[in-house]
């Protein structure tokens, strides 16, 4: 057949024309993909750069990109592999951590217990600042027979620096002052003060001896652009099958956490964003085809077939969608540019933030794929448009019509595109393994699916019941207010599709301020701003009391100190069965060591309870036999389940305990995430240990040091105050990028909102001008309009805000691993809000109305 | 040749079923100036509507040349309607945001051959119709009686065998009227067309070989001269 030469040329000269008599209408659609386009793309960008920037702060927690501990020294073939990895660009470097007693020259002050840490000064930090007091570099403090050490030490023996102390076989002076010890927390063997020495003075102390118990780290500067952070782990698993290997994601679990939670987020958030902003444009091609009608009936009465037709609009939408995509990379840039001035003004650090060229045109590419995946349907409802419409307009078909289109194919292939489209472009935004991508895909299609069904299935619902309503003789309203929601449901009103895309854009919109407060609610929970920062360590069943008297009383310790009772206990059997026969491998040996246990009335905040159930101090009194609950990971390696029996030995003595449930701890806090935790009386006649949590300002923890060594020379004092800000910082951060990203998001939804009313206006032209001919006052106009925006609004508003709160839940739960809540307040502002937008925007679409005269617009009928 | 069998048509207000058309049954033959009159409501333009296909009969059929029209699918009707139906509106109905010269070249563009003669022949009808030098203007900057011969012009550039008008000079004053009327029948001797021409105008259907009168969706006359 031929179709003559109605070439894509024509069809986008037809549609340019068309672009450019309507210019606000179609600018508003190329806002609407750039808001989209710009979220993503500002995201994206962005995203990488603040990952690099957290990623080089945790990298200073652990000093370097990668770290294995292990406790032996390494095997010819262990070496071989590290020294292929430094061929290959890496650079590494040897820290040992180990334990020993310092004397200090007076022979009436009793040794100390120190960790010391030997390292090569030339090349130690990788990442992070070693602050020294007085200032000065590593290499020239820690020269032969030097060593530096933490202030405490100083404190505890009262020394300064320039005195000599004993260490092995050797004397050292005290160079100089640990200020700041980047990686002081990833360190093990953390039982005493600092003493900071080159390998060359460990050495020389004679203390390593085959068979001492000391720490290797192997520690790990790798080359970026040859190597890869998950290739090189590989190897290293590989050669050290007993070694803890540790990376810079993973240098504390909140970091950890909050990135990967905050990604995820971030990266739902810009979909969203997306998907709101193609709804945005599918209703404004919706509204602009319905006003070109007439065109299209034209055509069609020339002899234009549907393609035809099809290609004008679908040349339309792709010049309008580039537009919008070019100016959306303008607007990411512009976000990631305001971005670090945003976070200067709280943080000292400012991301490197480049364009990334790629990521603009990945941005483009996926925005003008959802426009027009979105416009799809709208362009298949050109083939229904009968060229009658030029000769008569109001007539609806005789009955069967909706029969027929529900069972022509087109409607269903194009639902299903638009269905796919999204999953799969969810799926490639998520990130993450593949099973992460494919739960994203299917949760939002899913999502997209129930709510486009509810939604349409509760509008058709609405608008019959409006009209019975309405035609009930009982129900006597003001005309005003009766001719308003009679507007809703007239024919041509669309009032169902309003209502789906006013419903879905509240939907997203909410949803992404509801992921927004659940994700930092949950963060801030797990590290609250009052987190311990100081803790104490080898307090003993006899200072106990007093110690805690001290805590209680000190006046610059904030909030409430902390102390938890625990003893080292080395469990034997598991169900019977000797540990050494459970086949434990590589880490999980571990579990044969002696390891702390503790106890505890009863469950701690933010304790997940996966299996059994958590004692109440009521409930534990009836125990006839101890109860222990186990940490879900331990649980796993060993493989135990609620009424399994446990064996210990504790100094000698048998301790056995059931356990009574299985728990997951979200608290990050030293002892937060104990293997087993015993019920009450378990541990009474022990041989306890206690450690202490407390939080100061760091200015304050010198005299307290002074004070506690006073009164208990043998009680550790680690001072992470430090250590904590940084992770306290980056924590800061990642809320502050969420709140931020959110709000940009909302605002777009808001936006989006405006305009799905704002393109109803055309069909109250005539309908104003009618009303004014016969007699109609603007304040009546107003209320009858007032009240037709008012109704859409509401109703929209409270189907998207519960459907909101479904979908909000089903992601934190099931993709950001958070817990699921219910808020009123917001979802009830959302229906508020969502009503009063629709009345603004209609209303800011149509004032122009009320002053056109009525003959200038009947003429032209 | 142009035959309809018991056409009827009904339409939904929503309200109530309003019967438009109550079984026509009528021939038009090749080569006939048939003009259908009727008081306002009497199914004229709906019939017409029918007969071009631009619309299903509830019930009945349209036989275009040997060809049942009545159940087809609109994309056929469409290239029906681009190689053998011209149509002329009451109210012109161009493309508001193409000029003459490409509202008269689009039923080439949708439905031509691609033999290169089109945009000779656009000029060759506009000039025709006295337009020749406003083929740059847009419809806004024509007058209703100039936007009609623009109409004019486009109903014969695929060289139709039928031509179709709906009260043609219904929006236009009488001396407008007239000359597109003239050029309308003028237009219609030279390329030797089927006119059928709805209109309640008698002075106007004197003018025609036939005249049907229809009156409550029936046909209540059929005189030739």
């Amino acid at each position: 057949m031929n179709h003559g030469s109605f070439s894509w040329r024509t069809a986008a000269k037809i549609g340019w024309r068309e672009i450019t008599a309507s210019r606000s209408k179609f600018l508003f659609i190329a806002c609407a993909i750039a808001v989209g386009v710009g979220s993503l793309s500002g995201v994206r960008g962005f995203g990488r750069a603040f990952r690099h920037m957290l990623l080089s702060e945790a990298r200073t927690l652990m000093a370097a990109d990668l770290s294995i501990r292990v406790f032996e020294m390494p095997t010819t073939e262990q070496i071989a592999v590290m020294d292929k990895l430094v061929s290959e660009g890496a650079r590494r470097t040897q820290i040992t951590e180990t334990v020993s007693m310092l004397s200090s020259p007076d022979p009436l002050d009793a040794p100390v217990l120190v960790s010391l840490k030997a390292v090569d000064p030339e090349v130690y930090p990788f990442y992070g600042e070693l602050r020294l007091e007085p200032p000065g570099r590593l290499p020239d403090v820690l020269r032969p027979g030097a060593v530096a050490v933490s202030e405490d030490l100083l404190i505890r023996l009262d020394l300064k620096l320039g005195d000599i102390v004993r260490l092995g076989n050797n004397d050292f002076r005290l160079a100089s002052v640990v200020k700041t010890e980047p990686d002081r927390m990833a360190g093990s063997l953390n039982v005493g003060p600092r003493v900071l020495m080159s390998r060359e003075a460990l050495d020389a102390t004679g203390l390593i001896k085959p068979g001492s118990r000391a720490a290797q780290r192997h520690l790990f500067r790798i080359q970026p652009a040859r190597q890869q952070i998950g290739a090189v782990r590989k190897q290293l698993r590989a050669a050290f099958t007993e070694g803890l290997i540790a990376d810079y994601t993973e240098t504390h679990p909140l970091i950890t956490r909050g990135l990967n939670r905050s990604e995820r987020f971030l990266s739902l958030v810009s979909l969203i964003a997306l998907i709101v902003g193609a709804l945005g444009v599918a209703a404004t091609m919706h509204s602009h085809l319905q006003q070109r009608l007439d065109s299209i009936a034209i055509l069609k009465c020339l002899g234009a077939r549907t393609r035809q037709i099809v290609r004008i609009y679908l040349a339309q939408t792709v010049l309008v969608g580039l537009a919008g995509g070019l100016l959306g990379c303008l607007v990411g840039a512009g976000v990631q540019a305001a971005f670090p001035l945003l976070i200067e003004r709280f943080f000292p650090l400012a991301p490197p933030i480049r364009f990334d060229p790629l990521a603009a045109a990945e941005a483009i590419s996926v925005g003008l794929l959802t426009a027009v995946l979105f416009t799809i349907p709208v362009l298949l409802s050109v083939q229904r448009i009968r060229p009658a419409v030029i000769l008569r307009r109001d007539h609806e078909e005789p009955g069967g019509a909706w029969r027929k289109r529900w069972r022509a194919p087109q409607p269903w292939l194009a639902g299903g595109a638009i269905i796919l489209g999204i999953s799969v472009i969810a799926a490639y935004l998520a990130g993450g393994d593949v099973e992460t991508r494919l739960r994203t895909g299917s949760m939002f299609a899913g999502g997209l699916i129930v709510s486009l069904l509810v939604l349409a299935g509760v509008s058709w619902a609405l608008l019959r019941g409006l009209r019975l309503f309405l035609r009930n003789p009982r129900w006597k309203l003001p005309s005003a207010l009766r001719h308003g929601i009679a507007n809703i449901y007239r024919p041509g009103n669309q009032a169902q599709a309003v209502l789906v895309s006013l419903g879905i854009g509240v939907m997203f919109t909410l949803t992404v301020f509801l992921l927004q407060r659940g994700l930092l609610t949950q963060m801030l929970a797990s590290a609250p701003p009052n987190m311990p920062n100081v803790f104490l360590l080898n307090i003993t069943n006899r200072e106990h009391a007093g110690l805690e008297k001290m805590l209680h009383t000190w006046p610059d310790i904030q909030g409430k100190p902390e102390l938890v009772a625990t003893v080292a206990a080395r469990l034997r059997r598991v169900r019977g069965t000797p540990i050494e026969d459970l086949g434990l491998e590589g880490s999980m040996r571990r579990f044969r060591s002696a390891r702390s246990v503790t106890w505890s009335a009863e469950a701690r905040p933010q304790t997940d309870v996966t299996a059994g159930e958590w004692w109440t101090p009521e409930s534990a009194k009836q125990f006839q036999e101890n109860r222990v609950c186990v940490q879900h990971d331990t649980a796993e390696s060993l493989r135990l389940k609620p009424g399994d029996r446990l064996e210990w030995t504790v100094a000698g003595l048998d301790l056995s305990a059931t356990v009574g449930c299985i728990y997951k701890s979200e608290e990050v806090r030293m002892g937060g995430n104990m293997d087993f935790v015993f019920g009450p009386g378990s541990l009474d006649h022990l041989p306890l240990q206690y450690f202490a949590l407390i939080r100061m300002s760091p200015a304050k923890v010198a005299s307290f040091q002074r004070a506690s060594y006073a009164r208990f020379p043998s009680v550790t004092i680690i001072n992470g105050a430090d250590v904590l800000e940084i992770i306290q910082q980056v924590v800061d951060q990642i809320a502050l990028v969420v709140r931020f990203i959110s709000f940009f998001a909302i605002l777009a939804g808001v936006i989006i909102l405006a305009s799905s009313v704002a393109a109803t206006r055309f069909r109250r032209v005539r309908e104003v001008a009618i009303l004014k001919t016969l007699g109609a006052s603007r304040r009546r106009v107003i209320a009858i309009f007032s009240v037709e925006f008012l109704v859409l609004g509401l109703v929209a508003g409270a189907l998207g805000s519960l459907l909101a709160s479904g979908f909000s839940n089903l992601l934190l739960v099931r993709l950001l691993e958070a817990k699921a809540r219910y808020d009123l307040a917001p979802n009830l502002t959302a229906v508020l809000l969502a009503a009063l937008i629709a009345t603004l925007a209609g209303w800011l679409a149509s004032y122009r109305l009320l002053g056109q005269k009525p003959l200038e617009v009947l003429r032209n009928e | 040749m142009i035959e309809v069998r018991n056409l009827t048509k009904t339409a939904d207000t929503g309200t109530h079923r309003v019967e438009i058309l109550k079984g026509v049954n009528l021939t038009i033959p090749r080569g006939q100036f048939a003009a259908i009159m009727g008081p306002s409501g009497s199914g004229k333009s709906t019939l017409l509507g029918l007969m071009a296909g631009l619309d299903a009969p509830t019930s009945g059929q349209v036989i275009l040349d040997g060809v049942d029209i009545s159940g087809m699918e609109e994309d056929a009707l469409a290239a029906i309607r681009g190689r053998k139906i011209g149509f002329v509106f009451q109210s012109y109905q161009l493309i508001p945001t193409l000029t003459a010269e490409e509202n008269v070249l689009l039923p080439y563009e949708l439905n031509g051959n691609g033999a290169g003669d089109g945009a000779k022949r656009a000029i060759e009808l506009l000039e025709a119709v006295g337009l020749g030098d406003r083929r740059d203007h847009y419809p806004v900057q024509l007058s209703g009686g100039e936007q009609q011969r623009v109409a004019l012009a486009r109903a014969f550039m695929a060289r139709p065998p039928i031509l179709m008008a709906d009260e043609p000079t219904g929006n236009l004053d009488s001396a407008n009227g007239s000359h597109v009327l003239d050029l309308l029948i003028e237009l219609n001797k030279r390329e030797q067309t089927t006119l059928i021409l709805v209109t309640h105008d008698a002075e106007l259907a004197s003018r025609a070989d036939r005249c049907i009168r229809l009156r409550d969706g029936q046909i209540d006359s059929d005189e030739s001269r």
